[in-house]
């Protein structure tokens, strides 16, 4: 009886312990906000909120590689350390946010200022925000009603939104990227999975450099060129790295098993 | 007489002075196009990187790294943004070239 006292409070102890270090249900975001990105470098030392940004407002414009390659914005959020004197100068998010440039024609609006009165405090926290968004949840749901559903992630099929037409993101931007000559396309390739009755991954180059270009991918993400020289499985890629570096946090997740597993087993 | 004789003599210094400015301005700027002719050149060639022979790859590595000490010398801003995009393009030329040169050893 008296064992029971002692072993009860070290069970508890200990499951305690173990739900502190990820017992707990990992939060999914909603589609709005899915491919949301925090970036606190800065702005809260400078008194200001830190600043959420959308990746489904940009992606309908822009391909990624326009602003991961051209801009400069790293792949992890928080890793290109934005000043708002970097953005006030036309840099990062002042490339586009410099209230010159003309998108759709609208106007985009300035990223940052050194003063800013009352009535422009407005524009700040269009990118700096308090609190949830509920105009941006509603300009969400308009968007995405238009656009072809998918299961997970935003719902939007970003892929199948391009090859109707209705988006068209940009891959150029004048005195920002290098003219380059059109990109000769790799071709498809398959990629055998370790599970017995798992459909193997027809990997499409042609859908991937569309929006990334080589560079974003070869050789930080992926180290080799030559089928199977970069090895890797399901854990690294739910660890967000390879595929994970996109899938998860921007482009449709994993738990869409079908859109990457297509080719039935042989025989 | 004298006061017009000095007059002019300023006029010319000021005007001295202001082509020394211009030519200096003009430079500047000249000298910062010119490596952005020059990166814009380098970098954009990682569409055709695949196509390219090794000596070619090795030429665009070496115009990278001497691209890398000039814009070393920019200011921040300037420097975070493109030397990243630098390393970015150069880092994959030698990834190619890497993979090509493993192509020709024989197996």
């Amino acid at each position: 009886m008296r064992k029971i006292f002692f072993v009860v409070p070290i069970l508890l102890v200990v499951a305690g312990i173990a739900w502190a270090q990820g017992g707990m249900k990992k939060h999914k975001p909603l589609p709005y906000e899915f491919g949301t990105v925090t970036i606190n470098n800065y702005s809260q030392q400078a008194g200001m909120p830190p600043v959420v940004f959308d990746h489904w407002v940009h992606r309908q414009y822009y391909t990624c590689r326009l602003c991961h390659v051209d801009v400069g914005f790293g792949m992890i959020a928080g890793s290109t350390k934005i000043r708002s004197a970097d953005n006030m100068k036309g840099y990062y998010c002042g490339t586009c946010h410099n209230g010159e440039m003309v998108h759709n024609k609208k106007r985009i609006f300035e990223s940052c200022a050194k003063e800013y009165s009352r009535e422009e405090f407005k524009r700040c926290v269009k990118c700096h925000t308090f609190e949830k968004r509920a105009a941006k949840e509603d300009e969400f749901y308009r968007f995405s009603e238009k656009m072809p559903s998918e299961r997970f992630g935003n719902r939007i099929n970003w892929e199948a939104a391009e090859e109707k037409g209705l988006i068209k993101p940009v891959d150029y931007l004048e005195g920002v990227s290098s003219k380059k000559s059109h990109l000769k396309v790799n071709p498809d390739f398959a990629i055998k999975t370790k599970v017995e009755g798992m459909p193997d991954i027809i990997f499409s180059h042609k859908k991937h450099t569309i929006w990334n270009g080589c560079e974003l991918c070869h050789p930080d993400i992926f180290i080799g060129v030559k089928k199977g020289t970069s090895k890797y499985s399901m854990v690294d890629i739910f660890d967000g790295r390879y595929c994970g570096v996109c899938h998860e946090k921007v482009a449709f997740p994993q738990t869409d098993c079908q859109r990457c597993h297509t080719k039935p087993p042989q025989g | 007489m004298k006061a017009f004789m000095q007059t002019g003599r300023k006029i010319k210094i000021l005007a001295m002075a202001g082509c020394i400015s211009l030519f200096i301005v003009m430079q500047a700027a000249y000298g910062a196009e010119s490596w952005r002719t020059e990166f814009d050149a380098t970098c954009s060639q990682a569409t055709d990187a695949m196509a390219l022979s090794v000596p070619e790859l090795q030429k665009l590595i070496e115009r990278c790294v001497s691209l890398q000490k000039i814009i070393e010398r920019e200011e921040e801003t300037v420097r975070k943004v493109y030397l990243k995009r630098l390393q970015m393009c150069k880092k994959f030329y030698i990834f190619v070239l890497d993979s090509k040169i493993r192509e020709q050893k024989p197996q």
